[in-house]
């Protein structure tokens, strides 16, 4: 009985893995073809050309690459640092409003960033933050925050405090305390929540759209006219590009995650 | 050092949990705080340590007032009873851990850790990290830690509880000789009786966050 | 002057909220952004000389039907798009859950779609399932088409398939994710108990590991329901000229050059708020009531 059942759960994921991984394949092949036209099955040809045109202007694309990266280096380090320090205050410490704040933050993943994209851009343009990098940045963190704050809660009440306690009666000052003891032990939660908003940030269409207005253009905003244009194979290319640098820095994370928890003895949050 | 209790009440999230507190414990006393989970005996141990401030009363240090003292000046050091040895340092580390904040350079730190992890025989030991040490050698390397901050007050908050009966044994002699060689004012709390009787030079009931008057 | 022990106790008092501090800037430029929308909504926008609040723009958005054809698809994608995940997602982690130990790889590629954004998975949606995709080629050479439009137009076509497989293929993946903590809790902790009082592995199923990992199931089809009500991406890409969903509409009412749109805009994005208010709602009372039943937050996924 036990067989059977896990054979049919075998058949599940292997289904779920192939449904996953077989359209990525397909785009992986598109953007290797050179031409591939009704009703071919398989591509006519193979050729780089779809390359060839993203990264023609040898300036733009890695420079475009570059930015997009650094936008969301900078959302993820906002979120987390934000969202740690309101895990901090909400898992270790008994308020009034603590529900209240624990709502609130969950809040931005809910009600849409559509709804809070188009009600705050007169206020940013009233505050000169529209079209500006500095206010994509501050509507990106805010849309990350939810998921910092979520991911970081949980660690921070299963570390405690009780180790800060300890290293204080031994004779550490309080914030030396957090950062010398309490806070390795949350770096692989940390860089989880990183990885995360960074993520959600690089995938922003809508609001970097809206709010940057065109003036800040993100590999997410540039690619987005192609996808639905003629050129099939140029549309894959970008698609495939946009996913190896994600798949790239989140291994980076991953990588440092693992190296953190190398040693240790503890389990690696890698499911986070 | 001398502690004492003046009237010492702490309420947590709206219930009091000690209600005036008196108490005197000579200096370099052996006490032992014997009461049921339950009675407060952790919340006084922080209270004194200077973790959680009180609602009223003091608690006075070698003559002196301490409440103006933040935990890491006032010299009174909690072996708490999950042990919290820091899972990211060595053995050494953890017993050099005190030493560090006191400004002591690193070559002595070594030094003066090894020879702690010696007396309370975990030689050898230095370079194995928290995960790598069983139950019985992380209290003992608590208590080499404990000892390396070179405490004024001692607080041992049931540090042999989870422990098999031989090693339980075998820690208790060990905190009872370590006191006798330094000398430092100890309060162990426990709900053991006899753990109390065999280990200190005066016992204190305490039952629903009083202090039961002394029997002993 | 106060004593350093009472100064102590002050900063413990305040330490809450001075950490809290960052965040309550961030959701106050939240509930800004919201209450300026639906102030707009209302008609009230003071630059444009309009300062009277009336209800007339919601009552426009139904009489137009255009517009209320919006609300239905919108509506209609995600109950679809929601009940399909839930399941399917409850299956996948079904399937995890039992498998005990499983392979980093498959762990990984379920993880997968999480990083890949929804414009890429319209993408490859067109790649499959457009008239001129992959399933179309297939069938052209099983012999069952002669010319791409005789391919149902799902991508394209009004009743928004295209766009309601798209979000199942992202958020099945979500909700499994969501779910395994708790399941695989449950399991861990219920199963062999029930299986010793006699109970098959499907009855413990239904009957212990299902009921109890409902709280985090509800939770998931509430997030994604919300999600997929007001996300722009997917209808965007692969949306029919017409009807449009929801927040495609909006946008296109807000940066119509014609100013006077601008609180119909305000008014589509109203009923989304209205919603997903209703469905946060409903998602922090699951989540009080499970902190009720079994203690603590409820709020670990």
């Amino acid at each position: 009985m036990r067989r059977k059942q896990s054979r049919f759960s075998r058949l599940i994921l292997a289904a779920a893995a192939a449904t996953i991984l077989f359209p990525l394949a397909l785009i992986a092949l598109w953007s290797v073809s050179s031409v591939w036209e009704w009703p071919g099955v398989l591509p006519g040809g193979f050729s780089l050309r779809g390359y060839e045109t993203v990264f023609a202007d040898y300036q733009q694309m890695p420079r475009l690459l570059l930015f997009s990266a650094e936008l969301s280096l900078a959302v993820a380090a906002l979120s987390t640092l934000v969202g740690l320090m309101t895990a901090r205050a909400i898992a270790l410490y008994r308020f009034p409003g603590r529900k209240l704040l624990l709502f609130g933050t969950m809040l931005p993943i809910l009600v849409p960033s559509t709804v809070f994209g188009m009600g705050a851009h007169v206020l940013l343009i009233r505050a000169g933050l529209a079209g500006t990098l500095r206010g994509v940045i501050l509507m990106q963190t805010v849309c990350a925050l939810p998921y910092t704050v979520n991911i970081l809660t949980d660690l921070t009440s299963s570390v405690g405090d009780g180790l800060e306690e300890q290293a204080q009666v031994l004779g550490c000052p309080p914030w030396r305390a957090f950062w010398a003891v309490s806070l390795p032990e949350l770096l692989p939660g940390i860089l989880s929540a990183m990885s995360m908003a960074y993520i959600i940030s690089y995938s922003q269409y809508f609001l970097t759209l809206l709010i940057g207005g065109g003036r800040v253009r993100t590999l997410s905003t540039v690619m987005v006219p192609f996808l639905t244009g003629g050129d099939r194979t140029v549309a894959a290319t970008y698609a495939v590009t946009f996913l190896f640098s994600v798949l790239a820095m989140y291994l980076v994370f991953e990588g440092l995650i693992r190296l953190m928890a190398r040693g240790k003895g503890s389990e690696p949050w890698n499911w986070n | 050092m001398e502690l004492e209790l003046r009237h010492l009440t702490v309420s947590l999230n709206g219930r009091e949990i000690l209600h005036s507190i008196d108490c005197r414990v000579k200096n370099g006393c052996f006490l032992s705080l014997l009461g049921p989970s339950g009675c407060g005996k952790s919340t006084l141990l922080k209270t004194i340590a200077g973790i959680l401030p009180q609602t009223a009363g003091e608690v006075w240090l070698g003559g002196a007032c301490a409440d103006d003292l933040p935990p890491h000046k006032r010299g009174a050091v909690i072996v708490f009873q999950d042990v919290r040895l820091f899972p990211h340092l060595t053995a050494e580390e953890n017993v050099s851990f005190p030493m560090k904040m006191q400004g002591i350079g690193q070559q002595e730190r070594r030094a003066k850790a090894s020879a702690l992890l010696e007396r309370v025989q975990l030689s050898g030991m230095e370079q194995r990290r928290p995960h790598q040490l069983s139950g019985g050698q992380q209290q003992r390397v608590a208590l080499a830690r404990a000892l390396a901050a070179q405490p004024n007050l001692l607080l041992l908050d049931e540090p042999f509880s989870g422990l098999d009966e031989e090693l339980r044994l075998q820690i208790q002699k060990l905190v009872r000789r370590l006191h006798d060689e330094t000398g430092c004012t100890t309060l162990l709390v426990t709900h053991d009786k006899a753990e109390a009787n065999a280990l200190s030079d005066r016992i204190i009931r305490m039952e629903d966050g009083r202090l039961c008057p002394v029997s002993v | 002057m106060l004593r350093p022990l009472q100064r102590r106790k002050i900063r413990r008092r305040l330490a809450p909220y001075l950490l809290a501090l960052p965040a309550l800037a961030l959701l106050g430029l939240f509930a800004a952004g919201l209450v300026s929308g639906l102030m707009q909504s209302f008609g009230y926008i003071p630059a444009f000389g309009l300062t009277r609040f009336t209800l007339d723009y919601y009552r426009g958005v139904f009489a137009d039907a255009q517009l209320a054809a919006s609300v239905k698809l919108s509506l209609w994608i995600s109950v679809s798009s929601t009940l399909i995940s839930v399941v399917l997602g409850t299956l996948l982690c079904t399937a995890l859950v039992r498998l005990r130990k499983v392979r980093g790889f498959t762990l990984q590629t379920v993880r997968l779609p999480i990083q890949v954004p929804h414009t890429v998975v319209a993408l490859f949606t067109l790649c499959l399932f457009s008239q001129s995709g992959l399933l179309s080629r297939i069938l052209a050479q099983a012999g069952l088409l002669t010319s791409q439009n005789q391919f149902p137009n799902l991508v394209f076509g009004s009743s928004g398939s295209g766009i309601l497989l798209a979000y199942v293929w992202k958020e099945t993946p979500f909700v499994a994710y969501f779910v395994l903590a708790l399941m695989q809790s449950v399991s861990q902790h219920l199963d062999e108990a029930a299986a010793t009082l006699g109970a098959s592995p499907l009855h413990t199923f239904f009957s212990v590991t299902l009921p109890l990992s409902m709280p985090a199931i509800l939770r998931a089809g509430l997030m994604i329901f919300a999600f997929s009500f007001g996300a722009y991406e997917l209808p965007f890409l692969l949306g029919a000229t017409s009807p449009k969903a929801l927040p495609v509409q909006a946008y296109i009412e807000y940066i119509d050059p014609d100013l006077r749109h601008r609180p119909y805009a305000m008014a589509l994005n109203g009923i989304i708020l209205l919603l997903t208010l209703l469905l946060a709602a409903a998602f922090f009372l699951v989540t009080e009531h499970t902190a009720k039943k079994l203690g603590g937050d409820g709020h670990a996924t």
